[in-house]
């Protein structure tokens, strides 16, 4: 539950998300729900090269299961928060 | 569970209504969508079709040709989209991304579907579903997105996970387990010919057989003798 709570805080930031099969898609991260299912608005193809027939979908929505990395905004990362978080989750709390 | 998109052919009313739902297991119809065309890969569009969205799984059916129609699994559709880019297709659509099960062949799979019409729709990666109704594709999208999230992952995944997880505690457990499994079984093996047994004293013989048990474990091989000492140091 950690990484939904962490998420959803995220909502309307940039994100890139990477999945499983390699295609890496750009966009404002939309909402995110308890499976991480991510929807992307104005989304566009990273290697467009490879990949040129998604070019520019307007919004999207990504299987939580298919997804491999989501790479984040470096100022979207709160690290203290993050700690405590991680902590709490690891007390079971 | 079920990868890729595969043929239906099971229409309700003697073959000419609806797709055949699986309702005994809870399956429903959740929307109807007729007019709409259907793009497998790099294939030209099938059309004219209706597209029936269940709570299961996505089902396309030719409105001509009786025998042809295809479904995917919510679980199989790894990404979906609405698309008017004119440049990555003509037609505003519907677009996804279906897991296969055999990702190595994603790039070839596409390129057999350009020359062969025969090619098996089980390794199709991408589907279109072009509305005739462009104002349709939203409230399209919203409903993939409403199935999609009610379709997670299936249950032994999680506990897969959850064993891995515990994966030291959950070794034992399960050596435990199967020694006891073990025993029982050979236990109810042998109690199928209850001679010699029937007449003892049956603690006695559940002790002989016990010492047997333990007899051909160590007389079996020397590998096993070194598990169990690794596993209790």
């Amino acid at each position: 539950m950690l990484f939904f709570s962490y998420f959803k805080d995220l909502v309307g930031r940039e994100v890139t998300v990477e999945l499983k099969n390699d295609l890496a898609i750009r966009g404002t991260l939309h909402s995110v729900d308890q499976y991480l299912n991510i929807k992307l608005e104005n989304t566009k193809v990273v290697d467009q090269d490879k990949y040129p027939h998604m070019l520019s979908v307007r919004n999207c929505f990504i299987r939580g299961s298919v997804v491999r990395y989501v790479q984040l905004p470096p100022d979207g990362v709160d690290v203290e928060l993050l700690h405590d978080a991680t902590r709490r989750e690891a007390r079971g709390g | 569970m079920v990868l890729g998109l595969r043929n239906f052919t099971e229409r309700s009313g003697d073959g000419v209504g609806e797709p055949v739902l699986d309702t005994a297991n809870e399956e429903d119809l959740m929307h109807v969508q007729p007019g709409v065309a259907i793009v497998l890969g790099a294939r030209p569009p099938e059309s004219p079709g209706t597209l029936y969205i269940s709570n299961k799984q996505v089902v396309w059916l030719s409105d001509v040709d009786k025998e042809r129609g295809y479904a995917v699994d919510f679980l199989a559709i790894s990404l979906h989209a609405v698309s008017r880019d004119p440049e990555a297709y003509p037609s505003p659509c519907i677009y996804a991304q279906i897991e296969t099960g055999a990702d190595e062949d994603v790039d070839s799979a596409d390129s057999d579907a350009e020359c062969n019409e025969s090619l098996d729709v089980s390794q199709i990666t991408e589907m279109r579903l072009v509305p005739s109704d462009h104002s349709q594709l939203e409230a399209l999208f919203d409903i993939f997105c409403e199935c999609a999230e009610l379709n997670p992952e299936p249950d032994e995944e999680q506990e897969e996970e959850h064993n891995w997880i515990f994966s030291a505690d959950q070794l034992l457990d399960d050596t435990t387990m199967n020694e006891e499994g073990d025993s029982q079984w050979q236990l109810a093996e042998n109690l199928g010919n209850p001679i010699g047994y029937a007449n003892g004293n049956h603690d006695l013989a559940h002790s002989v057989l016990e010492l047997r048990i333990s007899d051909q474990r160590f007389d079996d091989a020397d590998e096993m003798e070194h598990e169990v000492q690794d596993g209790h140091p």
